[in-house]
């Protein structure tokens, strides 16, 4: 038992983070250069778990909360799975379509460069052909696109790891982002001087930081072991992934409502950033969601 | 990362759940610390005796010496197995004995450890006084020095079992007009020595469980000093991190059990058909299994680096909230019959009147938040 990270996986995290921090800041979020998806296919976040790679779910759950920390593209978390469990049938970016309802036109998030769209149900993955002729429209989260389309022909997986993969994912973006919406609270908190001195001195908004940074931490230490449960193939790692997404999505809203308050009146405009976490951290709610009834049931 | 036991490990935990589920007492532990003395020194002693106390104190002293992992493992079945609460035995197994262990000279150690361990001698904490409680540094509580004695006046406030204790860990202010942290000392102060009065406080719980002690002209040999005149402060804060790490699991299973019953006794009653009941249950339900990860964590950063993680202090007011909203959920689908409730019943309402302990002794929510707010994010401090 050891839930620390090994110098390999401490290594990618500092490397993914670093490599963010240059190339990938979160204050860029809502307008990403053209050839940044190349870039990530590069270095290999598009598909760490496939075959060729073939890294471990704890490794990848770490990097992708430092992706989720700087708001990457959603396309990320789509394309990862894809790679994973549909290797022979896909090439490039795999758009995130959300469950729907057939016929019901289903909505793809961040579409952009992309011919295939991934959609999550409890039950598994499926691939679906994305048309041609399409048009992107906005979604709350400025640095995501979203389409609709109708249905089309699919392939499908129903190995009962595929959308738990897919479900870790998106919780590690969760996790990133409540990290975020903390460290530019905390940092504010600094550097923002009021009555003389900085505000992060006052009780009323250090007590409002600590909390944030409770709620990152426990999110986080269930992170790890989810993802140390679907690599062990844990007959509770259902579970165990659901309370990750419920409380990374949890810590990602409650992060960034409270990193608004914060900042003041700069927190509520649109040229700062805190905004930006927060709208993030209602579109993740979205994708995968944590079933309550399944957080209810017996544990294994 | 990895969550899996080694066989060696995954044995020693076999042999614990075998030993206490032939070993657990039948009867209940009684609720008053006066009435429950003689059954936690019994208890104690039992464990002592199967070589079950002080899994990871040195051998030299009656512990076992093995690993904090298995200290941890044991801590889980022994609360997994509703095995009583150590009680009148918390304050020297849990922090009385692990300072001992830090800072005492060998001789003070040679002699209290193991009537620590054997359930021989209870001890009680000396630190809050009425004045001096989230700020503990205003302790006034004074030893005057008078040849090799400590001549001790003042009052201590809120110490657990001191009508019951034979020792208590005395921190007190040893160097006339010191202030704050400075001219502190952490004594070995005999209970039974003449001059001390103890009043004995009930809480709102019904249970008398804590005292108020005054010291008049009580006499301490200077040899009961441990780690010197002058280092109390430094001696009383070696084994807070002690505490943050394995001193909150036997909480952290009875945790897991009771969200567990919450959730059955939500669906016996129907109660679970509110959407807000299941919300509020299936977000603790999350919450306790990221506890167990935490605290798994935390052991792992321990065993990797000797110390435990910068998270640690989230993990204790984690522990406490996270706690007292399972107790309040659980008075919440009791229903009606909380108005029944009177003092001496051992049941949901107990627990919730007593839960709020777990938010105010051993620092406050508010103390623990500036802590996780200057250590974790480096913000600047209040006081």
């Amino acid at each position: 038992m050891d839930l620390t990270l090994n110098d390999e996986q401490e290594a990618l995290r500092t490397a993914t983070a670093d490599w963010c921090r240059d190339h990938m800041p979160l204050e860029g979020a809502r307008s990403r250069p053209a050839g940044l998806w190349g870039d990530l296919e590069t270095m290999g976040w598009t598909g760490m778990t496939a075959p060729g790679l073939d890294l471990d779910h704890a490794t990848e759950a770490v990097v992708f909360s430092e992706l989720g920390r700087v708001l990457a593209p959603i396309g990320l978390i789509s394309t990862a799975a894809a790679h994973r469990w549909f290797a022979d049938s896909i090439d490039g970016k795999v758009a995130l379509a959300l469950p729907a309802d057939e016929p019901r036109d289903m909505r793809v998030l961040d579409p952009g460069g992309a011919n295939v769209a991934l959609m999550w149900t409890a039950g598994g993955l499926r691939l679906f052909d994305m048309p041609n002729d399409r048009t992107h429209a906005p979604t709350i989260d400025p640095s995501t696109d979203q389409s609709r389309q109708e249905w089309t022909a699919s392939v499908g997986t129903k190995d009962a790891a595929a959308p738990l993969h897919l479900q870790l994912l998106a919780a590690a973006y969760a996790v990133g982002c409540a990290d975020a919406a903390r460290d530019m609270a905390a940092d504010y908190a600094k550097l923002r001087h009021q009555f003389d001195r900085p505000i992060g001195w006052f009780q009323a908004l250090k007590h409002i930081c600590s909390d944030m940074a409770v709620r990152a931490a426990v999110a986080r230490s269930q992170l790890h072991y989810a993802a140390c449960s679907l690599d062990a193939r844990d007959t509770d790692a259902a579970f165990h992934i659901a309370a990750a997404k419920r409380l990374g999505d949890q810590a990602a809203l409650d992060n960034g409502r409270a990193n608004i308050q914060v900042h003041g009146g700069i927190g509520m405009t649109d040229e700062a950033a805190p905004h930006l976490c927060l709208k993030r951290a209602h579109l993740l709610q979205f994708i995968a969601p944590a079933d309550a009834a399944l957080l209810l049931e017996d544990a294994a | 990362m990895d969550i899996g036991f080694s066989v060696e490990e995954t044995r020693f935990r076999e042999e614990c759940r075998d030993w206490l589920h032939a070993n657990v007492p039948a009867e209940k532990r009684p609720l008053d610390a006066a009435d429950a003395i003689g059954f936690d020194k019994a208890w104690q002693r039992r464990l002592f005796d199967a070589g079950w106390a002080g899994i990871n104190w040195p051998a030299d002293y009656g512990g076992r010496g093995l690993s904090i992992v298995q200290q941890v493992i044991w801590l889980e079945e022994y609360a997994k197995a509703h095995a009583p609460w150590i009680g009148a035995n918390f304050v020297g197994i849990n922090h009385g004995g692990p300072t001992l262990i830090l800072n005492a000279s060998e001789e003070q150690k040679a002699y209290h450890l193991p009537r620590i361990l054997k359930g021989e001698a209870i001890w009680c904490q000396g630190f809050s006084e009425p004045g001096a409680g989230s700020d503990l540094a205003g302790i006034k509580t004074r030893g005057r020095i008078e040849g090799d004695e400590l001549v001790v006046n003042g009052s201590k406030i809120w110490t657990s079992f001191a009508h019951v204790a034979d020792w208590q860990e005395l921190v007190l202010r040893t160097e006339e007009g010191s202030q704050r942290h400075a001219g502190l000392s952490w004594a070995i102060c005999d209970m039974h020595a003449p001059g001390i009065t103890v009043r004995p406080i009930r809480k709102m719980s019904g249970q008398t469980e804590f005292a108020e002690v005054f010291y008049d002209d009580v006499r301490i040999p200077l040899s009961n000093v441990v780690g010197g005149l002058g280092n109390g402060w430094k001696v009383a804060m070696s084994t807070l991190s002690f505490e943050r790490g394995t001193g909150f699991i036997a909480e952290q299973v009875k945790a897991g059990q009771e969200i567990a019953e919450l959730v059955t006794t939500a669906r016996a009653n129907g109660m679970i058909k509110d959407d807000r009941i299941a919300d509020q249950l299936s977000q603790m339900r999350a919450e306790v299994a990221a506890l167990r990860a935490m605290t798994y964590r935390n052991i792992s950063e321990v065993v990797r680096t000797g110390q435990p993680g910068p998270e640690a202090s989230v993990i204790r007011l984690f522990t406490a909230e996270l706690g007292q909203r399972l107790e309040r959920m659980a008075v919440l689908l009791i229903g009606e019959d909380l108005i029944d409730f009177a003092y001496g019943d051992d049941n949901a309402v107990q627990d919730y009147l007593r839960g709020f302990a777990s938010t105010i002794a051993g620092g406050t929510a508010q103390i623990q938040r500036d802590i996780i707010g200057e250590r974790l994010l480096g913000l600047p401090k209040s006081r």
